[in-house]
């Protein structure tokens, strides 16, 4: 963890409401308050429907939030064009998935290399960011590899580098061993602490709480609410 | 994100999914080609027709007139009166014909009216004979108003009887005889025949020698009538109008001027047009036309669709990605880009096949069905590829501009 602690994150009365004013509203986020340092590792737990896919979602400027304030790193996300909210996914963030979101008509390197094109990164960086990505992820030898032609632990890894390439100081990912056996779980659980160590920023979502009991701090959601935040002894796990 | 970028992106995903691709080409390739050959095929259709009638002279006015009443000289009343009508008309010739039988000789060579496959006619006309019948002068040149003033044994011969007299050589002050009277070369006639290309099938065959015929001939001034017709008057005229506006007005005002001076107990006169006919073939034609064009707009509406339908099926099928690249940092003008670039590649690659397939079938069915080389219009060409590939684009552009507009997350949702 990094010796410098600032706030990252910062978002307050946060909501997510679907059919707003009608019989069958739904409240995604209802209220949401909640802060992240700088190199913090955080497990975001709940069972499913209560809202922790919604919040990485808004987290990760996927989506926009009905009502609430979200600042990050500094700047106020919560009005911002389509084109910033390219910027900011692109240069702050790096997302991880459950269904690994590769391109399957890509290898692995073209996948690497797409949001280091979309940064505008000159084709000589590229080839050594990307590869350098890919080394990270003990995935360089797969380059050429389409998604296709590889396991899920593998595609995963694949997606860890395209999230870590463009060096972003956050990464969201959203149940990543949720559809991996539990060693190779392990393996890409492994991958995120050790870029925490480094410095990065991790925010984890998953329904397992032994994965949330890895994490430092652990926030519990339950019907789109923050029930609990702390560490792991303090959330009860 | 920069262009040469966008292009080796569009390229990559248009050959990561062959058969998706080609797929969205055939619907052009199909349409396209089926508006070229359709088209083609109607514009070759009448083809032999047309040439036959050009070929008789365009825009002229056929009158046929003659008078017992000695007192009237047809052939000079009408010369002057068309000389009056300057307006309308470019040149007015007696249209005669030898009746009896001839041989004509150079040298050794001898045509004669008995031979059906050398028959040679001789026509009796004025200096705008040339004029008014479309032939052109290739060599020396055309009878003189003098020619025929002063009864000058001279004549211009049409491209075939040149050859088969002179072959080779120039035929140009060389005396030739018909019926033994001697006769000065002065002119040659470029052929009526050369450059028209009818096909093979045998009613085509039959109007090119239609056509071959009328450069069989050999013009004299048309006082020589004398000569040959046992003196009988020329009852035959072509008048040259400007314009095929004119045709009307000139068979109004030829046909009142007649009434004037030949009265039906003395005499019979009639005025018609060729370009009558022509113009009942070329309304015919352009009904033709018309339906096969119909046909051809059909099956561009139809490969239309088929290329909307694939194009939409790619980009549902695509939002997951267009998903994905939002999630990486992709602006939606990227996007948009890589997809207007995807669609023109495709379009384009299918629109050259479609025109290669066109051309190729034009051909095959010019051979076929007119035994000749057909070549499709150009603008037609590239319109209707103008049409397909515009179509193209907008329908894979459009699905793309509302899957990018998503939210990522509502994009990555997609199935």
């Amino acid at each position: 963890m990094s010796g410098v602690t600032a706030m990252l994150i910062d978002v307050k009365n946060l909501y997510k409401i679907y059919n707003e004013g009608k019989e069958s509203e739904v409240r995604a986020l209802d209220g949401v308050t909640l802060t992240i340092d700088q190199g913090e590792f955080v497990a975001i737990i709940g069972a499913s429907g209560s809202g922790k896919s919604t919040l990485m979602n808004i987290l990760g400027c996927l989506d926009i939030p009905t009502y609430g304030e979200y600042i990050l790193n500094g700047t106020d996300v919560t009005h911002r064009s389509d084109r910033q909210l390219a910027h900011i996914r692109n240069k702050e963030i790096g997302f991880i998935f459950q269904g690994y979101n590769l391109i399957p008509a890509l290898t692995a390197y073209e996948n690497v290399e797409l949001p280091l094109i979309y940064q505008g990164v000159s084709i000589f960086q590229r080839e050594e960011r990307v590869m350098e990505a890919l080394r990270r992820v003990e995935m360089d030898d797969r380059w050429q590899h389409k998604p296709a032609e590889m396991s899920g632990g593998q595609q995963q890894r694949v997606a860890i580098a395209r999230a870590i390439a463009t060096h972003p100081p956050i990464i969201m990912a959203d149940e990543p061993t949720g559809a991996l056996d539990s060693k190779t779980g392990r393996h890409v659980l492994e991958i995120l602490h050790s870029l925490n160590e480094e410095g990065t920023t991790i925010i984890l979502i998953t329904h397992d709480n032994s994965i949330a009991a890895t994490a430092h701090r652990v926030v519990r959601i339950s019907d789109g609410r923050i029930v609990a935040d702390g560490t792991r002894e303090e959330v009860g796990l | 994100m920069k262009l040469g970028q966008a292009v080796k992106m569009a390229a990559k995903s248009i050959f990561s999914n062959v058969g998706r691709s080609a797929l969205t080409m055939l619907g052009i390739i199909i349409g396209l080609a089926a508006v070229i050959i359709l088209v083609s095929y109607a514009q070759g259709q009448n083809a032999a027709l047309r040439a036959y009638y050009d070929s008789m002279g365009t825009n002229t006015v056929q009158v046929y007139a003659y008078s017992w009443n000695s007192s009237v000289d047809v052939s000079q009343a009408l010369y002057n009166y068309c000389q009056g009508l300057d307006d309308l008309v470019e040149g007015v010739t007696p249209n005669g014909q030898v009746y009896n039988d001839t041989t004509i000789s150079y040298g050794s060579k001898t045509l004669t009216s008995q031979d059906w496959e050398t028959r040679t006619t001789v026509y009796l006309g004025n200096d705008q004979y040339g004029l008014c019948n479309d032939f052109h002068i290739a060599r020396g040149r055309d009878l003189s108003f003098l020619d025929v003033e002063r009864l000058n044994q001279v004549c211009v011969l049409g491209a075939a009887t040149a050859e088969e007299l002179f072959s080779f050589a120039d035929p140009i002050d060389k005396t030739i005889t018909i019926n033994g009277l001697p006769f000065r070369v002065v002119g040659v006639y470029e052929s009526k025949s050369a450059g028209v290309n009818v096909g093979t099938n045998e009613e085509n065959q039959y109007l090119l020698d239609e056509i071959k015929r009328r450069d069989r001939m050999i013009l004299l001034p048309n006082t020589m009538t004398r000569y040959f017709n046992d003196n009988q008057s020329i009852e035959d005229y072509v008048v040259k109008v400007k314009s095929s506006d004119a045709i009307a007005e000139t068979v109004t005002s030829l046909n009142g001027f007649l009434s004037g001076i030949i009265s039906s107990d003395y005499g019979y006169f009639s005025v018609n047009s060729p370009q009558t006919y022509q113009n009942e073939q070329n309304e015919a034609d352009a009904m033709q036309q018309r339906f096969l064009g119909g046909i051809a707009a059909i099956s561009l509406l139809v490969g239309g669709i088929g290329i909307m339908n694939i194009m939409l099926v790619t980009v549902t099928e695509r939002t997951r990605e267009i998903g994905i690249r939002k999630a990486i940092g992709a602006e939606r003008r990227s996007i948009i880009v890589q997809f207007l670039i995807e669609a023109a590649m495709i379009c384009g690659i299918g629109g050259i096949f479609g025109i290669a397939v066109g051309y190729i079938g034009t051909l095959i069915v010019g051979k076929l069905s007119f035994g000749t080389i057909l070549i499709p219009s150009p603008g037609v060409t590239v319109g209707a590829a103008a049409i397909s590939v515009a179509l193209g684009i907008i329908f894979g552009l459009y699905p793309a501009i509302k899957a990018s507009g998503l939210q990522p997350v509502v994009a990555l949702r997609a199935d």
